[in-house]
């Protein structure tokens, strides 16, 4: 038996439901059912289960109901039709208190903008749960400190959200939500205000908490990428309607209709992007001031093979590998004179275009700006990536 | 459509059917503000004055301005001795805010969680800040009396609305995604309102109190005019005898006041993670130790003041400077016979009805047949009217003597055509009133209403400018003294012959306090007496002193009114 199970359900937002409810039963469209009613449909008509255990993300653009649906699960939105089953017992037709018990013990969720209380310490919010359900105040803590070690959190206990990073505080907001021991998470774009180090870190966390937990977790998210990295099963919306569910690899490579095809991106990648798209933050070193003590030093602790040998003005001047630091320092050389050849690039230069470059190039490509000055490198994989969408790409006629 | 007779008829009938509600009210408010008083007064002002400046040094964190503009202006107010009027303006302001908190932040919650309560609500609290604040006095008066009773309740339905409105705001201002959050755990939803919602809308609710605590501060004076004590009277009537002085000293102690309070309320709202930095085990210390002192000299000295409970009289009168004399002489009188007296300044009108109501003893400010004519013949039954303590009174229209009329009738457009009155609600204005309409001549004149103060400032202006006024003037009264002056004639005795000041008390006085019916009864005394009293208060003595004067001058008289 599926652990969440959604049938028809239906949110209508606006004063005249009934006569709009009437509409989607006969399947007439959103945009004519505004028209005719003034009523907007949230969710239309969804049907989807979720297994026990597994990650399932909920994809779609914004407007398309995915928030709505989120929290039509735990009732935060009131259903205007259709059925909730968790565990085979209905969420819709439950009372106050048995919804209430359902919230404490069973599902709890996390916010996109982290939904802490600024006026709570970091273990007051993660106690939170426990305490509404009138835990002995020894008994929660306890818990919620064990929510916080597990995250790593333990020694900002009694700090206030406001004193913590964007990242610790969402660690905070999924320690919160755990501190329950839910058999549900509910995500609700959980990672998208955070920066992009950050949200991958999360996402390697969550993935690596559900290998130890074996939660369910049901996941929002706009982010293609990110349902890619964590999801089991991915479920696209659109207009409030659920347009298809899959694998990612199913929906790669099945698209269910032109929607969806659009929607992962469809287009012949290589020939939008940019040198600048796909360059990381090169390592330099300025050959002006310093020696292969200072190059090496660096090499260590950025943890790279090679550096980028730059002057004061910070144009290219050659690639420094460590072979040829470690040589300069042995034989008492400066660097200059160890340096080797490094192609450069524009930043706006098409991945298409890198490729014939990077394939003869010994080192990474340096990319400069307008100015010649440099602003990042391109390596192999990244371009090797780059290309390996688009050879998904070219099964599919080009949309652009 | 007569909606000041359905008006007076509601309140009527209010008045009449929950007589027993609002006496308990009336009874229950006065105790607590007396004991609040008590409480306050019995603490020394330089150890209260040391007391506040240690919390004051305990909300600011190492800066010292707060802290010295407690100390030194609490200690300006005590030297110019308003202390004992800020401890009962401080009662009072604390008791009204006190009240709107209690009340005004439910209201905010219903009004924050129900639409309908909302739309019903927004009218009612624009009506109320709107609604100018007298307007509030009036019932006041019928359901409560006078004294702070009736002055916390104007003040509580004028300052209420910014508390309401901002808790409301507050509660509605908490981000979707908190209320998700509480409702997500499953919070019930008096767990989302005390976990959540107030501590997130707690500045906001704070910030609407701060509010509340200064519009009750602005309703003090007004609330004076019905006897609520403190400092409100002593602005009222330096504003009645224009006394530029004594207001502006009033006035300071006022702001003062204001300025201490409204800094306090702002430093004890603090936010969570400030008030986690700030916190200090001796602050703690210092601050339980202080409350502590303060608790037990206050609980000190209310016993020595129950100790020294006394026989009580409670005396009411007019802001003229007749009435000051005679009734501080009267009050003098009684404290030397060891009574604790109360004296209350209340408009004309208000008087009357308080004695009638039997909320006061007594009062030897009657003026009769003629200016409180109205006013007698509204009350008359419900009092005790004792006779004649002063004969020879006199009101009518007063002009400077360079002035060549000499009736009424003769007046056709001197001095703009206004005559320069006091009061709306005085006994001499009514009188005033029936002349204009009496006489033809003056039936395009106006009558200027102002307040007794007022109109001896203008007078005193147009003499030494040598200007046309004509003014509402009556004898006994000082400036008989001051400038040559002389009524006009009045051939159709629209302002009454020569008058005489009387004495009334509350039915039942004779068997409750025999003592003080026999001295009320007993009370009389010339004109001369009166005008030299008055002069001495003009001349800059205080009304005490200068009645303690006389008092200690005329120990015979004094002494014949205590005689049986």
């Amino acid at each position: 038996m599926a652990k969440v199970k959604i049938e028809h359900l239906t949110k209508i937002f606006g004063k005249r439901v009934k006569p709009a409810l009437d509409l989607v039963e006969k399947h007439v469209s959103k945009t004519d059912i505004l028209e005719q009613t003034g009523a907007t449909v949230g969710v239309y008509d969804a049907n989807l289960e979720v297994q026990e255990g597994e990650i399932f993300v909920i994809m779609g653009l914004s407007g398309s109901g995915k928030s709505t649906l989120i929290r039509l699960l735990n009732r935060l939105i009131e259903p205007t039709s259709g059925s909730i089953y968790l565990d085979g017992d209905d969420i819709s037709k439950m009372n106050k208190e048995e919804l209430l018990d359902v919230r404490r013990k069973k599902m709890s969720m996390v916010f996109q903008g982290f939904g802490l209380f600024p006026q709570r310490t970091v273990l007051e919010n993660t106690e939170y749960g426990l305490e509404v359900q009138g835990m002995p105040k020894e008994e929660r803590t306890k818990l919620a400190e064990q929510a916080l070690e597990n995250a790593n959190l333990l020694p900002f206990k009694d700090q206030f959200p406001s004193q913590l990073s964007g990242g610790m505080q969402q660690r905070v907001g999924l320690a919160r939500a755990l501190a329950n021991n839910p058999e549900i998470l509910l995500m609700d774009e959980a990672f998208s205000a955070l920066d992009p180090l950050i949200r991958r870190e999360m996402q390697d966390e969550l993935i690596e908490l559900q290998a130890k937990q074996k939660k369910t977790i049901i996941f929002i998210s706009h982010d293609l990428n990110e349902a890619l990295r964590i999801g089991d099963r991915i479920a696209i919306m659109k207009d409030g309607e659920v347009v298809q569910i899959g694998t990612g690899e199913d929906i790669l490579t099945n698209p269910a209709n032109d929607y969806v095809r659009a929607f992962t991106e469809n287009v012949d990648r290589s020939k939008v992007l940019t040198a600048e798209r796909i360059m990381e933050q090169p390592v330099t070193a300025n050959i002006d001031v310093d020696g292969p003590n200072v190059a090496l030093k660096k090499m260590v602790t950025e943890e790279v093979g090679g550096l980028v040998a730059v002057n004061r003005s910070r144009e290219v001047q050659g690639f420094l590998s460590g072979e040829a630091a470690l040589k300069a320092r042995k034989e008492g050389l400066a660097l200059k004179d160890v340096l080797v050849d490094m192609p450069t690039i524009q930043k706006d230069m098409l991945v298409s275009d890198i490729v014939p470059i990077i394939y003869d190039a010994h080192t990474p490509l340096g990319v400069v700006n307008d100015e010649g000055r440099l602003v990042g490198i391109v390596i192999r994989g990244r371009v090797l990536e780059a290309l390996a969408d688009k050879e998904l790409d070219n099964q599919e006629t080009e949309v652009k | 459509m007569p909606i000041a007779s359905w008006t007076e008829k509601i309140v009527d009938w209010m008045t009449a059917n929950w007589a027993g509600f609002f006496d308990a009210i009336q009874h229950g408010g006065q105790g607590t503000m007396d004991l609040a008083n008590a409480m306050l007064g019995a603490v020394p002002p330089l150890m209260m004055i040391v007391i506040m400046t240690i919390f004051a040094v305990l909300v600011s964190h190492k800066k010292w301005g707060f802290p010295l503009f407690v100390f030194l202006g609490l200690l300006l107010v005590w030297n110019q001795g308003l202390w004992a009027d800020l401890v009962q303006t401080t009662t009072l302001v604390i008791l009204s805010s006190l009240l709107a908190i209690v009340i005004g932040i439910p209201l905010g919650i219903w009004m924050a969680k129900s639409d309908n309560v909302a739309k019903v609500l927004q009218p009612l609290l624009d009506f109320m800040q709107t609604m100018p604040g007298f307007v509030y006095l009036i019932p006041a008066v019928a359901f409560f009396g006078i004294g702070a009773v009736p002055g916390v309740f104007a003040s509580l339905i004028f300052s209420l609305p910014p508390t309401v409105r901002f808790t409301n705001l507050g509660i509605r201002q908490v981000p979707v995604e908190m209320e998700e959050a509480a409702d997500s755990f499953g919070s019930t939803p008096k767990q989302k309102l005390f976990k959540v919602e107030l501590p997130l809308a707690k500045s906001t609710i704070m910030a609407g109190v701060n509010q509340t605590i200064m519009l009750a501060l602005s309703m003090v004076v007004l609330a004076s005019m019905v006897g609520a004590p403190g400092l409100g009277q002593g602005i009222l009537s330096a504003v009645q005898h224009a006394a530029v002085g004594a207001g502006f000293v009033n006035g300071i102690a006022l702001v003062i006041l204001a300025i201490t309070i409204d800094r306090f309320t702002q430093r004890l709202n603090v936010d969570a993670v400030e008030a986690q930095q700030q916190k200090s085990k001796w602050r703690k210390w210092v601050g339980w130790l202080t409350a502590l002192v303060l608790a037990g000299s206050m609980v000190g000295g209310l016993f020595a003041q129950q100790a020294a409970a006394k026989k009580s009289v409670s005396l009411v009168y007019v802001q003229w400077d007749s009435e000051i004399a005679s009734t501080n002489v009267l009050a003098q009188a009684f404290k030397e016979k060891g009574y604790q007296v109360k004296m209350t300044p209340l408009d004309n009108a208000v008087m009357w009805q308080t004695v009638a109501n039997g909320q006061a003893d007594g009062s030897v400010s009657a003026w009769l047949p003629n200016t409180h004519q109205a006013q007698y013949k509204k009350y008359h039954k419900n009092l005790d009217m004792l006779g004649a303590n002063m004969r020879g009174a006199k009101v009518g229209l007063v002009v400077p003597d360079y002035m060549n009329v000499d009736s009424i009738a003769d007046l056709q457009s001197q001095a703009d055509k206004t005559i320069t009155g006091i009061e709306p609600g005085a006994g001499v204005m009514a009188a005033a009133d029936k002349a204009l309409k009496a006489y033809p001549n003056l039936s395009d004149w106006k009558l200027q209403g102002s307040s007794t103060g007022s109109m001896a400032v203008a007078l005193d202006k147009a003499i030494k400018s040598h200007d046309d006024i004509v003014v509402t003037g009556w004898s006994p009264h000082w400036m008989w003294k001051k400038y040559q002056l002389k009524y006009l004639a009045d051939p159709k005795n629209t302002m009454g012959q020569a008058e005489t000041i009387n004495t009334m008390a509350r039915k039942g006085l004779k068997a409750d306090k025999p003592e003080v019916y026999r001295a009320l009864d007993n009370f009389h005394w010339q004109k001369g007496d009166m005008e030299s009293v008055m002069l001495d208060i003009q001349n800059g003595m205080s009304p005490e002193k200068a009645a303690q004067k006389w008092v200690d001058a005329h120990p015979k008289q004094v002494n014949a009114w205590f005689e049986k």
